[in-house]
């Protein structure tokens, strides 16, 4: 199973993209683990996971072809 | 009878002082409103370690953030007695001293605008995923932070 993966912000200059293909996890905390051992310069930031555009507070399940978005702090106005 | 026509908040580039201008203008046929509050952000050229922002390139979750905006408006109609409200954001490059948020509340009597106006401005600042990258006048550059 894949899942779609949006990166904005300072994370997506570690990831060099904004759109990314992510397989084999089964839930956030997978995601987030695979994503630090990605990316070894993966910063200490606090950021917040929306699944298919709603923000998640605790482990979320996956399912295939989610949409996953990286949401560093936010700074508009 | 109040007016909540969806637009779109972004705006490529700065916004301008003619452009909200023009928008003020729009207004004079709606006789009902006797008080309009407006709120403008400006980019500013703060120094970091000694380097001064010369212009905030922005970004967004286009989806999320119409959606957020969308909230956030519906929640100001509810609460508050408005006529209309506008809210415009820029997305892209805004050089400091130029406008990137121009957020315009009407009412009835002026309450209702102020009250409304500064909550929508903080929710703007706290809710919608938007991000800012401070450009120095070297290219680099350093991802801003909302107090």
């Amino acid at each position: 199973m894949e899942i779609n993966l949006l990166v904005f912000g300072q994370l997506a200059d570690i990831t060099g993209k904004t759109e990314l293909r992510i397989s084999d996890v089964k839930n956030t905390d997978e995601l987030n683990k695979k994503l630090a051992e990605q990316y070894p310069k993966w910063p200490a930031i606090k950021y917040r996971l929306a699944v298919n555009k709603k923000i998640v507070q605790d482990n979320t399940l996956l399912n295939d072809n989610d949409m996953v978005a990286l949401l560093p702090p936010f700074s508009g106005g | 009878m109040t007016e909540k026509k969806k637009h779109n908040v972004f705006l490529k580039g700065p916004i301008t002082p003619a452009y909200i201008a023009d928008s003020i203008a729009k207004h004079s046929g709606k006789t009902n409103i006797g008080a309009h509050d407006i709120f403008l952000g400006q980019v500013r050229n703060d120094l970091i370690d000694d380097k001064a922002v010369i212009a905030i390139d922005y970004s967004a979750y286009d989806e999320m953030a119409e959606q957020k905006f969308h909230e956030i408006r519906e929640a100001a109609f509810a609460k508050y007695n408005l006529v209309c409200m506008h809210i415009y954001h820029s997305l892209g490059l805004v050089k400091a001293g130029e406008i990137c948020l121009f957020v315009f509340v009407s009412s009835k009597h002026r309450n209702d605008a102020f009250d409304a106006c500064r909550e929508i401005v903080e929710q703007i600042k706290a809710e919608v995923p938007i991000w800012g990258k401070e450009i120095f006048a070297d290219e680099s550059h350093v991802w801003k932070e909302n107090r």
